[in-house]
Protein backbone atom coordinates (compact mmCIF):
# COMPACT_ATOMS: atom_id res chain seq x y z
CA UNK A 1 0.00 0.00 0.00
CA UNK A 2 2.76 2.36 1.04
CA UNK A 3 4.92 1.33 -1.93
CA UNK A 4 1.94 1.78 -4.18
CA UNK A 5 1.44 5.29 -2.91
CA UNK A 6 5.14 6.11 -3.31
CA UNK A 7 5.02 4.86 -6.86
CA UNK A 8 2.00 7.01 -7.70
CA UNK A 9 3.69 10.02 -6.09
CA UNK A 10 6.78 9.63 -8.23
CA UNK A 11 4.77 8.87 -11.36
CA UNK A 12 2.63 11.97 -10.92
CA UNK A 13 5.67 14.15 -10.22
CA UNK A 14 7.27 12.74 -13.34
CA UNK A 15 4.12 13.45 -15.35
CA UNK A 16 4.07 17.02 -14.04
CA UNK A 17 7.68 17.43 -15.09
CA UNK A 18 6.88 16.18 -18.61
CA UNK A 19 4.01 18.71 -18.70
CA UNK A 20 6.53 21.45 -17.95
CA UNK A 21 8.82 20.15 -20.69
CA UNK A 22 6.10 20.47 -23.35
CA UNK A 23 7.08 23.05 -25.95
CA UNK A 24 4.80 25.81 -24.63
CA UNK A 25 4.97 29.11 -26.42
CA UNK A 26 3.21 32.45 -26.66
CA UNK A 27 -0.11 32.75 -24.81
CA UNK A 28 0.04 29.14 -23.65
CA UNK A 29 3.34 29.87 -21.91
CA UNK A 30 1.86 32.88 -20.12
CA UNK A 31 -1.11 30.84 -18.98
CA UNK A 32 0.74 27.63 -18.17
CA UNK A 33 -0.02 26.63 -14.58
CA UNK A 34 2.77 25.41 -12.35
CA UNK A 35 1.98 21.71 -12.71
CA UNK A 36 4.82 20.67 -10.47
CA UNK A 37 3.75 22.79 -7.52
CA UNK A 38 0.11 21.70 -7.89
CA UNK A 39 1.11 18.04 -7.77
CA UNK A 40 3.41 18.67 -4.82
CA UNK A 41 0.67 20.49 -2.87
CA UNK A 42 -1.77 17.71 -3.69
CA UNK A 43 0.57 15.06 -2.28
CA UNK A 44 1.39 17.23 0.74
CA UNK A 45 -2.29 17.09 1.63
CA UNK A 46 -2.80 13.46 0.73
CA UNK A 47 0.43 11.86 1.89
CA UNK A 48 2.36 14.23 4.15
CA UNK A 49 4.61 11.41 5.35
CA UNK A 50 5.88 10.54 1.90
CA UNK A 51 6.01 13.96 0.28
CA UNK A 52 7.49 16.85 2.17
CA UNK A 53 9.70 19.92 1.94
CA UNK A 54 12.65 17.82 0.75
CA UNK A 55 10.69 16.38 -2.16
CA UNK A 56 9.59 19.87 -3.16
CA UNK A 57 13.17 21.13 -3.00
CA UNK A 58 14.43 18.26 -5.14
CA UNK A 59 11.71 18.71 -7.77
CA UNK A 60 12.39 22.45 -7.70
CA UNK A 61 15.95 21.73 -8.77
CA UNK A 62 14.68 19.82 -11.81
CA UNK A 63 12.36 22.67 -12.72
CA UNK A 64 15.33 25.02 -12.39
CA UNK A 65 17.22 22.84 -14.82
CA UNK A 66 14.32 22.82 -17.27
CA UNK A 67 13.87 26.59 -17.17
CA UNK A 68 17.59 27.15 -17.60
CA UNK A 69 17.74 29.77 -14.87
CA UNK A 70 20.09 29.94 -11.92
CA UNK A 71 20.02 26.76 -9.85
CA UNK A 72 18.03 27.06 -6.65
CA UNK A 73 15.37 29.63 -7.60
CA UNK A 74 12.45 27.27 -8.01
CA UNK A 75 13.92 25.06 -5.30
CA UNK A 76 13.76 27.95 -2.83
CA UNK A 77 10.29 29.03 -3.94
CA UNK A 78 8.94 25.48 -3.62
CA UNK A 79 10.64 24.98 -0.24
CA UNK A 80 9.06 28.06 1.31
CA UNK A 81 5.67 27.40 -0.28
CA UNK A 82 5.52 23.80 0.86
CA UNK A 83 6.54 24.87 4.35
CA UNK A 84 3.37 26.94 4.55
CA UNK A 85 1.37 24.04 3.17
CA UNK A 86 2.87 21.61 5.68
CA UNK A 87 2.30 23.68 8.81
CA UNK A 88 -1.39 24.06 7.96
CA UNK A 89 -1.82 20.57 6.52
CA UNK A 90 -3.98 19.29 9.41
CA UNK A 91 -6.32 22.24 9.13
CA UNK A 92 -6.34 22.18 5.33
CA UNK A 93 -7.76 18.69 5.15
CA UNK A 94 -10.67 19.87 7.32
CA UNK A 95 -11.38 22.86 5.09
CA UNK A 96 -14.27 22.98 2.68
CA UNK A 97 -13.29 22.77 -0.97
CA UNK A 98 -13.70 26.54 -1.45
CA UNK A 99 -11.50 27.31 1.54
CA UNK A 100 -8.95 24.87 0.24
CA UNK A 101 -9.09 26.52 -3.15
CA UNK A 102 -8.37 29.93 -1.65
CA UNK A 103 -5.47 28.53 0.33
CA UNK A 104 -4.00 26.74 -2.70
CA UNK A 105 -4.31 29.98 -4.66
CA UNK A 106 -2.41 31.88 -2.00
CA UNK A 107 0.29 29.19 -2.03
CA UNK A 108 0.67 29.42 -5.82
CA UNK A 109 0.72 33.19 -5.57
CA UNK A 110 3.36 33.03 -2.85
CA UNK A 111 5.65 30.86 -4.91
CA UNK A 112 5.36 33.26 -7.85
CA UNK A 113 6.01 36.18 -5.55
CA UNK A 114 9.18 34.56 -4.23
CA UNK A 115 10.35 33.90 -7.78
CA UNK A 116 9.57 37.50 -8.69
CA UNK A 117 11.66 38.78 -5.78
CA UNK A 118 14.55 36.49 -6.74
CA UNK A 119 14.33 37.68 -10.35
CA UNK A 120 14.22 41.28 -9.22
CA UNK A 121 17.48 40.71 -7.36
CA UNK A 122 18.96 39.38 -10.60
CA UNK A 123 18.01 42.64 -12.33
CA UNK A 124 14.90 41.61 -14.25
CA UNK A 125 11.86 43.81 -14.57
CA UNK A 126 8.31 43.02 -13.52
CA UNK A 127 6.52 41.98 -16.70
CA UNK A 128 3.06 43.21 -15.67
CA UNK A 129 0.17 41.61 -13.86
CA UNK A 130 -0.17 38.87 -16.45
CA UNK A 131 2.81 37.34 -14.66
CA UNK A 132 0.43 36.08 -11.98
CA UNK A 133 -2.00 34.42 -14.43
CA UNK A 134 -0.49 30.94 -13.87
CA UNK A 135 -1.81 31.08 -10.29
CA UNK A 136 -5.31 31.63 -11.64
CA UNK A 137 -5.06 28.84 -14.21
CA UNK A 138 -3.50 26.72 -11.49
CA UNK A 139 -6.54 26.91 -9.21
CA UNK A 140 -8.82 26.43 -12.22
CA UNK A 141 -6.99 23.18 -12.91
CA UNK A 142 -7.25 22.28 -9.21
CA UNK A 143 -10.98 22.96 -9.24
CA UNK A 144 -11.46 20.89 -12.39
CA UNK A 145 -9.54 18.01 -10.79
CA UNK A 146 -11.64 18.27 -7.62
CA UNK A 147 -14.95 18.40 -9.50
CA UNK A 148 -13.86 15.36 -11.50
CA UNK A 149 -13.72 13.51 -8.20
CA UNK A 150 -10.08 13.83 -7.15
CA UNK A 151 -9.91 13.61 -3.37
CA UNK A 152 -7.57 16.32 -2.14
CA UNK A 153 -7.31 14.79 1.31
CA UNK A 154 -10.50 16.31 2.66
CA UNK A 155 -12.23 14.38 5.43
CA UNK A 156 -15.43 16.40 5.38
CA UNK A 157 -17.37 14.15 3.03
CA UNK A 158 -19.40 12.54 5.72
CA UNK A 159 -16.94 9.88 6.83
CA UNK B 1 4.31 33.51 16.10
CA UNK B 2 7.31 31.24 15.58
CA UNK B 3 7.08 30.15 19.22
CA UNK B 4 3.48 29.28 18.64
CA UNK B 5 4.42 27.13 15.67
CA UNK B 6 7.10 25.41 17.73
CA UNK B 7 4.68 24.55 20.49
CA UNK B 8 2.28 23.29 17.91
CA UNK B 9 4.88 20.89 16.52
CA UNK B 10 5.94 19.70 19.95
CA UNK B 11 2.41 18.75 20.69
CA UNK B 12 1.93 17.17 17.30
CA UNK B 13 5.07 15.12 17.38
CA UNK B 14 4.49 13.74 20.84
CA UNK B 15 2.95 10.39 19.82
CA UNK B 16 5.29 8.23 17.73
CA UNK B 17 2.27 7.41 15.63
CA UNK B 18 2.40 10.87 14.09
CA UNK B 19 6.19 11.09 13.81
CA UNK B 20 7.27 12.99 10.73
CA UNK B 21 11.02 13.22 11.16
CA UNK B 22 12.62 16.65 11.53
CA UNK B 23 10.20 19.51 12.10
CA UNK B 24 9.07 21.47 9.03
CA UNK B 25 10.87 24.54 10.34
CA UNK B 26 14.15 22.63 10.51
CA UNK B 27 13.59 21.34 6.99
CA UNK B 28 12.71 24.81 5.79
CA UNK B 29 15.91 26.25 7.26
CA UNK B 30 18.05 23.46 5.86
CA UNK B 31 16.67 23.52 2.33
CA UNK B 32 16.49 27.30 2.17
CA UNK B 33 20.16 27.50 3.11
CA UNK B 34 20.94 24.86 0.50
CA UNK B 35 19.02 26.77 -2.19
CA UNK B 36 20.71 30.05 -1.32
CA UNK B 37 24.12 28.37 -1.42
CA UNK B 38 23.28 26.86 -4.81
CA UNK B 39 22.15 30.21 -6.18
CA UNK B 40 25.29 31.94 -4.98
CA UNK B 41 27.49 29.20 -6.44
CA UNK B 42 25.71 29.12 -9.76
CA UNK B 43 25.60 32.85 -10.31
CA UNK B 44 29.11 33.72 -9.13
CA UNK B 45 31.22 30.62 -9.72
CA UNK B 46 31.56 28.24 -12.63
CA UNK B 47 31.48 24.92 -10.75
CA UNK B 48 27.94 24.02 -11.72
CA UNK B 49 28.31 24.43 -15.50
CA UNK B 50 29.50 20.83 -15.89
CA UNK B 51 26.81 19.49 -13.58
CA UNK B 52 24.16 21.33 -15.58
CA UNK B 53 25.54 19.97 -18.82
CA UNK B 54 25.46 16.38 -17.57
CA UNK B 55 21.96 16.74 -16.19
CA UNK B 56 20.81 18.25 -19.48
CA UNK B 57 22.13 15.15 -21.25
CA UNK B 58 19.97 13.10 -18.89
CA UNK B 59 17.03 15.36 -19.60
CA UNK B 60 17.32 15.16 -23.37
CA UNK B 61 15.31 11.91 -23.85
CA UNK B 62 12.51 13.38 -21.71
CA UNK B 63 12.55 16.50 -23.85
CA UNK B 64 12.23 14.37 -26.98
CA UNK B 65 9.24 12.57 -25.44
CA UNK B 66 7.62 15.86 -24.47
CA UNK B 67 8.14 17.24 -27.97
CA UNK B 68 6.73 14.15 -29.65
CA UNK B 69 3.03 15.21 -29.69
CA UNK B 70 3.76 18.55 -31.32
CA UNK B 71 6.15 16.92 -33.77
CA UNK B 72 3.50 14.39 -34.69
CA UNK B 73 0.93 17.12 -35.17
CA UNK B 74 3.26 19.11 -37.41
CA UNK B 75 4.15 16.07 -39.46
CA UNK B 76 0.52 15.12 -40.04
CA UNK B 77 -0.28 18.75 -40.77
CA UNK B 78 2.40 18.79 -43.43
CA UNK B 79 1.13 15.53 -44.84
CA UNK B 80 -2.38 16.87 -45.25
CA UNK B 81 -1.40 20.27 -46.59
CA UNK B 82 -3.46 21.11 -49.62
CA UNK B 83 -2.49 20.87 -53.25
CA UNK B 84 -3.16 24.55 -53.76
CA UNK B 85 -0.96 25.49 -50.83
CA UNK B 86 1.92 23.39 -52.16
CA UNK B 87 1.61 24.90 -55.64
CA UNK B 88 1.69 28.44 -54.27
CA UNK B 89 4.68 27.57 -52.13
CA UNK B 90 6.48 26.02 -55.07
CA UNK B 91 5.89 29.04 -57.28
CA UNK B 92 7.12 31.38 -54.58
CA UNK B 93 10.26 29.33 -53.96
CA UNK B 94 11.03 29.11 -57.69
CA UNK B 95 10.79 32.86 -58.00
CA UNK B 96 13.01 33.27 -54.94
CA UNK B 97 15.57 30.79 -56.30
CA UNK B 98 15.70 32.72 -59.59
CA UNK B 99 16.25 36.03 -57.84
CA UNK B 100 18.87 34.60 -55.54
CA UNK B 101 20.56 32.76 -58.42
CA UNK B 102 21.15 36.05 -60.16
CA UNK B 103 22.43 37.63 -56.95
CA UNK B 104 24.69 34.64 -56.37
CA UNK B 105 26.27 34.94 -59.82
CA UNK B 106 27.09 38.54 -59.09
CA UNK B 107 28.39 37.55 -55.66
CA UNK B 108 30.83 35.04 -57.17
CA UNK B 109 32.14 37.73 -59.47
CA UNK B 110 32.43 40.17 -56.59
CA UNK B 111 34.21 37.62 -54.41
CA UNK B 112 36.75 37.02 -57.14
CA UNK B 113 37.21 40.73 -57.63
CA UNK B 114 37.53 41.25 -53.89
CA UNK B 115 40.17 38.54 -53.59
CA UNK B 116 42.12 40.11 -56.43
CA UNK B 117 41.94 43.55 -54.89
CA UNK B 118 42.97 42.22 -51.51
CA UNK B 119 45.96 40.43 -52.97
CA UNK B 120 46.95 43.62 -54.82
CA UNK B 121 46.69 45.62 -51.60
CA UNK B 122 48.46 42.88 -49.62
CA UNK B 123 45.53 43.00 -47.18
CA UNK B 124 44.32 40.19 -44.97
CA UNK B 125 41.85 37.66 -46.39
CA UNK B 126 38.48 37.65 -44.71
CA UNK B 127 37.66 34.43 -42.95
CA UNK B 128 34.93 32.12 -44.11
CA UNK B 129 32.32 31.48 -41.41
CA UNK B 130 31.14 28.00 -40.54
CA UNK B 131 27.43 27.53 -40.14
CA UNK B 132 25.05 24.91 -38.82
CA UNK B 133 21.33 24.74 -39.51
CA UNK B 134 19.35 24.17 -36.33
CA UNK B 135 15.70 23.80 -35.51
CA UNK B 136 14.05 25.37 -32.48
CA UNK B 137 12.97 22.71 -29.97
CA UNK B 138 11.15 25.05 -27.64
CA UNK B 139 11.18 28.61 -26.43
CA UNK B 140 12.56 29.37 -22.99
CA UNK B 141 10.25 28.57 -20.08
CA UNK B 142 11.37 31.52 -18.03
CA UNK B 143 9.04 34.45 -18.69
CA UNK B 144 11.72 36.93 -17.60
CA UNK B 145 14.27 36.07 -20.27
CA UNK B 146 14.05 35.76 -24.03
CA UNK B 147 15.67 32.48 -24.88
CA UNK B 148 15.16 29.61 -27.27
CA UNK B 149 16.55 26.09 -27.27
CA UNK B 150 17.67 24.55 -30.56
CA UNK B 151 18.45 20.97 -31.48
CA UNK B 152 22.14 21.36 -32.30
CA UNK B 153 24.84 21.27 -29.66
CA UNK B 154 28.43 20.43 -28.89
CA UNK B 155 28.14 17.15 -30.80
CA UNK B 156 27.42 19.23 -33.91
CA UNK B 157 30.33 21.61 -33.24
CA UNK B 158 28.19 24.50 -32.07
CA UNK B 159 30.29 26.81 -29.93
CA UNK B 160 29.25 29.31 -27.30
CA UNK B 161 29.19 32.77 -28.81
CA UNK B 162 28.05 31.76 -32.28
CA UNK B 163 25.55 34.11 -33.90
CA UNK B 164 22.03 32.86 -34.61
CA UNK B 165 20.68 34.13 -37.91
CA UNK B 166 17.54 33.51 -39.91
CA UNK B 167 16.64 34.42 -43.49
CA UNK B 168 15.88 38.01 -42.55
CA UNK B 169 18.53 38.90 -40.00
CA UNK B 170 20.26 38.26 -36.71
CA UNK B 171 18.04 36.83 -34.01
CA UNK B 172 20.48 36.12 -31.19
CA UNK B 173 23.59 34.48 -29.88
CA UNK B 174 24.40 31.03 -28.51
CA UNK B 175 24.93 31.43 -24.77
CA UNK B 176 25.06 27.86 -23.52
CA UNK B 177 25.90 24.66 -25.31
CA UNK B 178 24.85 21.18 -24.21
CA UNK B 179 25.80 17.91 -25.96
CA UNK B 180 22.79 17.82 -28.25
CA UNK B 181 21.08 21.15 -27.78
CA UNK B 182 22.05 24.73 -27.18
CA UNK B 183 20.50 27.82 -25.71
CA UNK B 184 20.18 30.98 -27.77
CA UNK B 185 19.62 34.33 -26.08
CA UNK B 186 17.55 36.49 -28.40
CA UNK B 187 18.61 40.02 -29.28
CA UNK B 188 15.51 41.27 -27.52
CA UNK B 189 16.76 39.89 -24.18
CA UNK B 190 17.82 42.51 -21.72
CA UNK B 191 21.23 41.01 -21.13
CA UNK B 192 22.28 40.87 -24.78
CA UNK B 193 24.07 43.71 -26.56
CA UNK B 194 24.97 43.71 -30.22
CA UNK B 195 27.34 46.11 -31.99
CA UNK B 196 25.56 47.68 -34.94
CA UNK B 197 26.08 50.23 -37.64
CA UNK B 198 23.51 52.48 -39.30
CA UNK B 199 23.37 51.33 -42.90
CA UNK B 200 22.74 54.84 -44.23
CA UNK B 201 25.70 56.67 -42.69
CA UNK B 202 27.92 54.03 -41.13
CA UNK B 203 27.44 55.36 -37.60
CA UNK B 204 28.41 52.73 -35.04
CA UNK B 205 26.38 52.02 -31.93
CA UNK B 206 25.47 49.22 -29.58
CA UNK B 207 21.92 47.90 -29.47
CA UNK B 208 20.52 46.44 -26.26
CA UNK B 209 17.49 44.20 -25.95
CA UNK B 210 14.53 45.82 -24.26
CA UNK B 211 13.42 42.71 -22.41
CA UNK B 212 9.67 43.10 -22.25
CA UNK B 213 8.48 44.11 -25.71
CA UNK B 214 10.06 42.66 -28.79
CA UNK B 215 12.21 45.71 -29.35
CA UNK B 216 15.78 46.91 -29.06
CA UNK B 217 17.11 50.13 -27.59
CA UNK B 218 19.95 52.30 -28.80
CA UNK B 219 20.96 54.06 -25.59
CA UNK B 220 23.72 56.58 -24.91
CA UNK B 221 23.49 58.37 -28.24
CA UNK B 222 23.38 62.18 -28.15
CA UNK B 223 20.10 63.93 -28.84
CA UNK B 224 21.41 65.41 -32.08
CA UNK B 225 22.50 62.04 -33.51
CA UNK B 226 21.83 61.47 -37.20
CA UNK B 227 19.30 58.66 -36.93
CA UNK B 228 15.88 58.75 -38.52
CA UNK B 229 12.81 56.58 -38.43
CA UNK B 230 13.19 53.71 -40.88
CA UNK B 231 16.98 53.56 -40.67
CA UNK B 232 18.33 50.05 -40.93
CA UNK B 233 20.80 48.68 -38.43
CA UNK B 234 23.30 46.08 -39.59
CA UNK B 235 25.99 44.25 -37.63
CA UNK B 236 29.23 46.16 -37.69
CA UNK B 237 31.36 43.07 -37.22
CA UNK B 238 33.86 44.80 -34.94
CA UNK B 239 33.11 42.41 -32.11
CA UNK B 240 34.38 39.37 -33.98
CA UNK B 241 31.21 37.50 -33.05
CA UNK B 242 28.73 38.49 -35.71
CA UNK B 243 29.74 38.54 -39.37
CA UNK B 244 29.55 42.12 -40.67
CA UNK B 245 26.58 43.41 -42.62
CA UNK B 246 23.76 41.23 -41.33
CA UNK B 247 20.45 43.00 -40.84
CA UNK B 248 19.54 43.45 -37.18
CA UNK B 249 16.71 45.93 -36.76
CA UNK B 250 14.85 48.92 -38.12
CA UNK B 251 14.42 52.15 -36.20
CA UNK B 252 10.72 52.59 -35.42
CA UNK B 253 10.87 55.49 -33.03
CA UNK B 254 13.32 58.33 -32.46
CA UNK B 255 12.42 60.77 -29.74
CA UNK B 256 14.29 63.46 -27.87
CA UNK B 257 13.16 64.98 -24.62
CA UNK B 258 14.13 68.25 -22.97
CA UNK B 259 15.31 66.67 -19.76
CA UNK B 260 17.66 64.08 -21.23
CA UNK B 261 20.86 64.64 -23.21
CA UNK B 262 20.37 61.27 -24.87
CA UNK B 263 18.06 60.33 -27.71
CA UNK B 264 15.38 57.76 -27.07
CA UNK B 265 15.62 55.29 -29.94
CA UNK B 266 13.52 52.15 -30.30
CA UNK B 267 14.11 49.56 -33.01
CA UNK B 268 12.17 46.51 -34.17
CA UNK B 269 14.20 43.40 -34.98
CA UNK B 270 14.30 42.44 -38.65
CA UNK B 271 14.67 38.69 -38.11
CA UNK B 272 11.72 36.57 -37.13
CA UNK B 273 12.66 36.59 -33.45
CA UNK B 274 9.34 35.10 -32.37
CA UNK B 275 8.10 33.10 -35.29
CA UNK B 276 10.71 31.05 -37.10
CA UNK B 277 11.49 27.40 -36.68
CA UNK B 278 14.86 27.18 -38.41
CA UNK B 279 17.90 29.19 -37.49
CA UNK B 280 21.43 29.24 -38.83
CA UNK B 281 24.21 29.23 -36.25
CA UNK B 282 27.14 31.11 -37.71
CA UNK B 283 30.49 31.06 -35.98
CA UNK B 284 33.68 32.73 -37.03
CA UNK B 285 36.38 30.05 -36.61
CA UNK B 286 38.58 30.56 -33.60
CA UNK B 287 40.78 27.55 -34.46
CA UNK B 288 43.03 29.95 -36.35
CA UNK B 289 44.64 30.78 -33.03
CA UNK B 290 46.07 27.27 -32.69
CA UNK B 291 47.27 27.00 -36.28
CA UNK B 292 48.93 30.34 -35.78
CA UNK B 293 51.15 28.89 -33.10
CA UNK B 294 51.83 25.65 -34.90
CA UNK B 295 52.56 26.70 -38.47
CA UNK B 296 55.75 28.74 -38.03
CA UNK B 297 57.39 25.96 -36.05
CA UNK B 298 56.61 23.30 -38.61
CA UNK B 299 57.39 25.10 -41.82
CA UNK B 300 60.68 26.74 -40.89
CA UNK B 301 64.02 25.21 -40.08
CA UNK B 302 64.78 27.68 -37.27
CA UNK B 303 61.80 27.46 -34.93
CA UNK B 304 63.18 29.60 -32.11
CA UNK B 305 62.68 33.14 -33.53
CA UNK B 306 59.43 32.12 -35.20
CA UNK B 307 57.63 30.86 -32.10
CA UNK B 308 58.50 33.82 -29.92
CA UNK B 309 56.57 36.42 -31.93
CA UNK B 310 53.69 33.99 -32.26
CA UNK B 311 53.58 33.54 -28.52
CA UNK B 312 53.82 37.28 -28.09
CA UNK B 313 50.80 37.73 -30.30
CA UNK B 314 48.63 35.17 -28.54
CA UNK B 315 47.92 37.11 -25.33
CA UNK B 316 46.78 40.06 -27.44
CA UNK B 317 44.31 37.86 -29.26
CA UNK B 318 43.18 36.15 -26.10
CA UNK B 319 42.76 39.25 -24.00
CA UNK B 320 40.75 41.22 -26.52
CA UNK B 321 37.83 38.84 -26.42
CA UNK B 322 35.54 41.16 -28.31
CA UNK B 323 37.85 41.58 -31.26
CA UNK B 324 39.37 38.13 -31.35
CA UNK B 325 38.97 37.44 -35.04
CA UNK B 326 40.28 40.71 -36.27
CA UNK B 327 43.30 40.45 -34.06
CA UNK B 328 43.92 36.92 -35.20
CA UNK B 329 43.58 37.94 -38.79
CA UNK B 330 45.87 40.81 -38.13
CA UNK B 331 48.36 38.70 -36.30
CA UNK B 332 48.72 36.24 -39.14
CA UNK B 333 50.54 38.43 -41.69
CA UNK B 334 52.53 39.86 -38.82
CA UNK B 335 53.83 36.44 -37.85
CA UNK B 336 54.50 35.50 -41.44
CA UNK B 337 56.63 38.55 -42.00
CA UNK B 338 58.38 38.22 -38.69
CA UNK B 339 59.61 34.78 -39.66
CA UNK B 340 61.86 36.44 -42.17
CA UNK B 341 62.62 39.57 -40.19
CA UNK B 342 61.66 39.56 -36.50
CA UNK B 343 62.48 43.27 -36.11
CA UNK B 344 59.69 44.19 -38.52
CA UNK B 345 57.02 42.63 -36.31
CA UNK B 346 55.70 45.45 -34.12
CA UNK B 347 55.21 47.79 -37.07
CA UNK B 348 53.39 45.18 -39.12
CA UNK B 349 51.16 44.34 -36.20
CA UNK B 350 50.06 47.92 -35.68
CA UNK B 351 49.47 48.49 -39.38
CA UNK B 352 47.31 45.48 -39.90
CA UNK B 353 45.09 46.08 -36.89
CA UNK B 354 41.75 47.28 -38.10
CA UNK B 355 41.12 49.46 -35.06
CA UNK B 356 44.28 51.41 -35.59
CA UNK B 357 42.96 52.54 -38.92
CA UNK B 358 39.43 53.40 -37.83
Amino acid sequence: MRDNKLRSIYLSLFAAFICILFPWSGIALTLRPDFMLLVIIFWLLRAPNQCSVGTAWFMGLWVDLATGGIFGQYALAYTITTFFAVIYQRRLVLFSSTQQLVYVFSLLFLSQLILLILKAFAGHEFAGWSYFLPSVTGILLWQIAVSLGLNTGRHSHGN
Amino acid sequence: MMRGIHQNFDQQQAPAFFARGPSPLARLTFFTALSLALMATDSRLQYLANVRENLMTLLHPLQVIANAPLQLYQNTDEYFSTHHHLLADNARLKKQALMQGIALQRLNLLNLENANLRSMLDAKQSLAETSTLAEIIHVGRDSFTKKIIVNRGKNHHVVTGAAAVDAKGVIGQVTRTYPSSSEITLITDKSLAIPVQIERNGLRAIAFGHGRDNTLDLPYLPANVDIKRGDKLVTSGIDGVYPAGLAVATVIEMRTTQDSPFAHIICAPTGGVENDRQVLLVSIPKIELETLIETPASEKSNPAPATIPAAANTPVAASAATQTTQTVQAAKPATASSVNNPAQKPLANVESRPHARQ
